[in-house]
C-alpha cells in the first residue's frame, strides 16, 4: 500500500472517530442542559442555544461520517 | 462581601467548563477535517481514482463549511487553513466550536450575575451583554456608548469589571476581526494569558517588548513621615501598609523580621503601577505593568531582583514576597524564576489585585486577593467569571464589595481596608501562613527602581577633570558645574552712540550691528544646582565679533551660532549682578569685571518670562513661539586692568529662539544703582528685544576666563 493510500485511510479513520465524538458531544450538551434545569438555575436563553448546538452537532457528525465513507471509497478505488 | 461559592453559580460554572470541553472536541474534529482537506498526500492519489476523489473532497469541503454543522471550521497550523479561517471570520462565518464557546462565556456571565444581580438587573448593562453575546456589533457599540454617556467611563468599566473578560471575549469571538480570535479563544478556554488585546487583536507582547531594560535598583532614604508609617512588626496588614506608605512612586521596600523562632527572614514589598505616561526610567509605569503581567521576566521584576541582591540576604535565606497590582505580577515573576529561587528560599508570594492567573511559581505558597470590580486582575483574561480552577494549590480570595468604582477599588488602601474589616478569615489565614514573618522588624531599606541603571548625575557632560581654586570664601572646584539652569538672553538694538567708547582699546572690533544699530545682550540665568550652590545672574554686554578676525567685513551672525568653545563673537561685559555673596566674591576673580549683589527673580516659562533685578530692572512679557535649537552656550569678554579676558559657558541642552518676543525691559525708576544708570545710558529703558534665546534645564561648565593675547 502506498503512502498516499495509507494517508487517506488514516484521515478516514480519524474522521469516523470524530463523527462518534460529535455524537457524544450532543449527548453531553443534553446532559448539561438537563442538569442545569434540574438545579433550577438554567438561564432562559439556554434551551434555544443548546437546541441549536445539538442540531449542529448532529449535522456535523453526519458530515464527518459521510466524508469518512467517501475517503474510504477513494482509498479503495485508488488502491492498485 | 460576595464570593464565588453560591450553589447556582457553581453549577453554571461547571456547565461552562463542560461546554469548553465540548468546544475543544469540536475544534479538534474541525482541525482533522481541515487537515484531510489540505493534506497533499491524498491529492497525489487523485490520478488513480478521480471519480472517487471528487466526492471525497466535496464531502470534506462541506464538512468544513456547512453552516448547519461545523460552520466555518478551517483551523490548524497550515497557512492555507489559517488564511481560510481568517477569511471566514471576516465575513462573520463562525464555527460551531466558537458558538459553543460563546454559550460557555454566557454561562460564565450568568454565574457572575448570581453574585452581582446588578449585571442583569441593570437594563443598560444587560443590553450591552446581550448585544455582545448575540453578535450584534452595532447594537453592542450603541449600548456601550449609552452606558458610557449615562455612567461615565469610570463607572461603566467598574460595573462591567466582574464580566469584563467574558464580554470582551464574546465580542472578539463573534466579531469580524480575525486578529483577536486567538486572544478570545485563550480567555474562553483558560488555556493561557490573553496574548492580544481582545478588541483590536494587537499583541500584548508587542506592547510589552517596548518595556526594555535590564532593571536596576538604588538605595534611597525614606522621608521621616514615610519611615514613621512603616510597620514595626511583620503582618499582612503591616506589609500592605508599607506599600501604601511607599505609594506608586517607583520605589520598593525590603524588611528583615525576626520570626517567633528567632530566625531573621526578609520580606520584599512591591507597589503597583505609577499613574501617568510611560517613561523610560521607572519600571513601575504602564508598560511595566503590561510586561510584568505578560512576560515571565520584566524590567520591574529584574529591578526587584537587583534590590534583593543589594540588600544582601544570606544565601538560602527565607524570603516572602508581597506585591500589589503590577507589583504582584512582578513578585510572581521572581517566584517562578529558577535563578532567583536558587539564590533565595522564596516561601510565600502574596499578590493583591494583580493579574497573576498564568504565573507558575513552584514550591511557593501563593495567595491571590482580588476584588471582582477591579479590572486590573482581569487583564490576563480571567476574572470573576472564570470557570477554571487554574491553581488548586493557591489560596485565592476573589470577593466583591459595595464599592464598585475603579480605580478606588484597586487602591492598596481599599484592599487593606477590605482585609482589615470585611475579610477577617482571609486575613487571618494569610497571617497564619506568614507566621514565620510575624515578628519584630529589625531592618528596613527602600529602593528606587529603574528600567536600566541610571547614568551618574551629569554624566557624561559634567564628568570632567577638576581642580581646586582658592576663592575669597574658601576652596571651590573648577570648572563650576551646573546640572540645572534656566537662561534667557534678550538681544536689543541700541543707537551706536550709546556704546561709543565702550570697546575702545579692546581689539574686539566694532560692535555687531543690525540695520545701523548696535546689538546689546541682556542675559539672565537661574543656576539651580551647581558645585558652588544655586545662584542667579544678570549680565549686560555689547555683542562683538571678537578678536583676530581675518575678514573684518564678513558678517558676525554665523559665528554667533557656533559652539561656545569655537566662537570668537560674544558679549563684551558692561555690567553684571548676582544674588549670592559667594558668587559676588568669586565672579570678578574668575571672569573679571565688576559684579553687583542684588536679589534676582527669574521665572522662565515656555512662552513667557518674568525677570526682576532689585533696583535695576524688570524684563517681562511673552516670548512667543520658539524655534528649537541646540543651546550654543555663551562667550563673554571683560576688561580687567589693561587686559581683556575671554570666558566661556559650555552648555548641553535645548534652547528656543523666539523671533517675535513682546517683552519689555523697564529700568527701575529713580534707581541710582550703577547698573540701572548703565542701562539708561544704553537706551534700554522701555526697550523691546529684537529676539530672545530661552533655555530650561541646561547643564553648564564654566571655567576661569583667560586673557586675550594682544593683537
Amino acid at each position: 500500500m502506498s503512502a498516499e493510500i495509507a494517508a487517506i485511510i488514516a484521515h478516514a479513520e480519524v474522521l469516523r472517530s470524530d463523527a462518534r465524538a460529535l455524537a457524544a458531544c450532543a449527548e453531553r450538551l443534553r446532559a448539561i442542559e438537563a442538569e442545569l434545569k434540574a438545579g433550577g438555575g438554567a438561564p432562559d436563553w439556554l434551551h434555544a442555544s443548546v437546541t441549536a448546538h445539538l442540531a449542529a452537532c448532529a449535522a456535523a457528525a453526519a458530515d464527518l461520517e459521510t466524508a469518512a465513507q467517501r475517503l474510504s471509497r477513494y482509498a479503495d478505488k485508488a488502491s492498485p | 462581601m460576595t464570593g464565588r461559592n453560591a450553589p447556582d453559580a457553581g453549577r453554571l460554572r461547571t456547565a461552562a467548563r463542560e461546554l469548553v470541553d465540548v468546544a475543544l472536541t469540536i475544534q479538534e474534529a474541525a482541525a482533522h477535517a481541515t487537515a484531510a482537506l489540505t493534506d497533499v498526500a491524498p491529492l497525489r492519489a487523485l490520478p488513480q481514482a478521480p471519480s472517487a476523489a471528487w466526492p471525497a473532497y466535496r464531502a470534506l469541503l462541506r464538512t468544513t463549511t456547512n453552516g448547519q454543522g461545523l460552520g466555518c471550521a478551517f483551523t490548524g497550523g497550515g497557512r492555507l487553513s489559517t488564511a481560510a479561517a481568517k477569511a471566514g471570520a471576516m465575513v462573520g462565518a463562525e464555527s460551531l466550536a466558537v458558538r459553543v464557546l460563546a454559550t460557555s462565556l454566557r454561562l460564565r456571565v450568568a454565574a457572575v450575575a448570581v453574585a452581582h444581580p446588578e449585571l442583569t438587573a441593570d437594563p443598560m448593562l444587560a443590553r450591552l451583554i446581550d448585544a455582545a453575546a448575540a453578535d450584534r456589533d452595532l447594537e453592542a457599540v450603541r449600548a456601550l456608548r449609552a452606558l458610557l454617556k449615562d455612567r461615565g467611563a469610570v463607572r461603566a468599566l467598574s460595573q462591567l469589571a466582574p464580566v469584563f473578560g467574558e464580554v470582551l471575549a464574546l465580542r472578539a469571538l463573534l466579531d469580524e476581526n480575525p486578529l483577536n480570535d486567538a486572544a478570545a479563544w485563550l480567555i474562553a478556554t483558560g488555556k493561557g494569558f490573553a496574548t492580544a488585546d481582545p478588541i483590536t487583536g494587537m499583541s500584548n507582547r508587542a506592547i510589552a517588548v517596548l518595556d526594555t531594560g535590564e532593571g536596576a535598583a538604588r538605595r534611597i532614604e525614606l522621608t521621616a513621615a514615610e519611615s514613621a508609617r512603616l510597620c514595626t512588626r511583620g503582618s499582612l496588614l503591616g506589609f500592605l501598609g508599607n506599600i501604601s506608605a511607599l505609594g506608586t512612586t517607583g520605589r520598593a521596600l525590603i524588611q528583615s523580621v525576626e520570626g517567633p523562632d528567632g530566625v531573621i527572614r526578609h520580606v520584599l514589598q512591591a507597589p503597583g503601577m505609577r499613574v501617568g505616561r510611560p517613561d523610560g526610567e521607572s519600571p513601575q509605569d504602564l508598560l511595566g505593568a503590561f510586561s510584568s503581567a505578560v512576560l515571565a521576566s520584566s524590567p520591574y521584576s529584574r529591578a526587584l531582583a537587583e534590590a534583593v541582591a543589594d540588600y544582601g540576604p544570606p544565601p538560602g535565606a527565607e524570603l516572602a514576597l508581597v506585591g500589589h497590582s503590577a507589583g504582584g505580577a512582578a513578585i510572581m515573576n521572581l517566584a517562578q524564576d529558577p535563578g532567583f529561587c536558587a539564590r533565595h528560599t522564596v516561601t510565600h508570594a502574596v499578590a493583591i489585585g494583580s493579574p497573576v492567573d498564568f504565573k507558575r511559581p513552584a514550591g511557593t505558597w501563593v495567595a491571590s486577593v482580588t476584588n471582582q470590580h477591579d479590572i486590573i486582575p482581569t487583564l490576563d483574561g480571567q476574572g470573576a467569571g472564570t470557570c477554571f480552577d487554574l491553581h488548586p494549590d493557591w489560596y485565592v480570595v476573589d470577593y466583591g464589595d459595595s464599592t464598585h468604582l475603579f480605580p478606588l477599588c484597586h487602591s492598596i488602601d481599599h484592599y487593606r481596608a477590605n482585609l482589615a474589616d470585611d475579610l477577617p478569615e482571609a486575613r487571618d489565614l494569610i497571617d497564619e501562613r506568614l507566621t514565620p514573618y510575624r515578628g519584630r522588624v529589625v531592618r528596613s531599606q527602600a529602593y528606587l527602581l529603574f528600567d536600566r541603571a541610571p547614568e551618574p548625575e551629569g554624566s557624561p557632560f559634567l564628568t570632567v577633570p577638576t581642580r581646586a581654586f582658592d576663592g575669597p570664601e574658601g576652596t571651590v572646584d573648577l570648572p563650576i558645574r551646573c546640572r540645572d539652569r534656566d537662561a534667557l538672553t534678550a538681544y536689543f538694538a541700541v543707537h551706536p552712540a550709546a556704546t561709543a567708547g565702550l570697546l575702545e582699546g579692546t581689539g574686539l572690533g566694532p560692535a555687531v550691528q543690525v540695520a545701523g544699530r548696535v546689538l546689546v545682550a541682556v542675559h539672565v540665568a537661574r543656576n539651580r544646582h551647581t558645585t558652588v550652590g544655586g545662584y542667579g545672574e544678570l549680565q549686560v554686554g555689547v555683542v562683538v565679533p571678537g578678536p583676530f578676525r581675518r575678514h573684518r567685513r564678513s558678517p558676525a551672525w554665523p559665528d554667533l551660532l557656533r559652539a561656545a568653545d569655537l566662537r570668537r563673537s560674544g558679549s563684551f561685559l558692561v555690567g553684571s549682578a548676582v544674588d549670592t555673596p559667594i558668587m559676588r566674591a568669586l565672579g570678578p576673580r574668575l571672569w573679571g569685571g565688576e559684579t553687583y549683589l542684588t536679589p534676582l527673580e527669574i521665572r522662565l516659562g515656555a512662552r513667557s518670562a518674568h525677570v526682576t533685578a532689585d533696583l535695576i530692572l524688570t524684563l517681562r512679557g511673552r516670548l512667543g513661539p520658539g524655534l528649537p535649537l541646540s543651546d550654543p552656550g555663551l562667550v563673554g569678554y571683560a576688561r580687567e586692568g589693561g587686559a581683556v579676558l575671554r570666558s566661556c559657558v559650555r552648555t548641553r541642552g535645548r534652547a528656543r529662539l523666539h523671533a517675535a518676543p513682546s517683552l519689555r525691559l523697564v529700568v527701575e525708576p529713580r534707581s541710582a544703582h550703577p547698573l540701572a544708570d548703565r542701562l539708561r545710558e544704553l537706551g534700554l529703558d522701555g526697550a523691546r528685544p529684537l529676539l530672545c534665546l530661552s533655555a530650561t534645564t541646561l547643564q553648564t561648565l564654566r571655567d576661569t576666563a583667560v586673557p586675550v593675547p594682544p593683537g
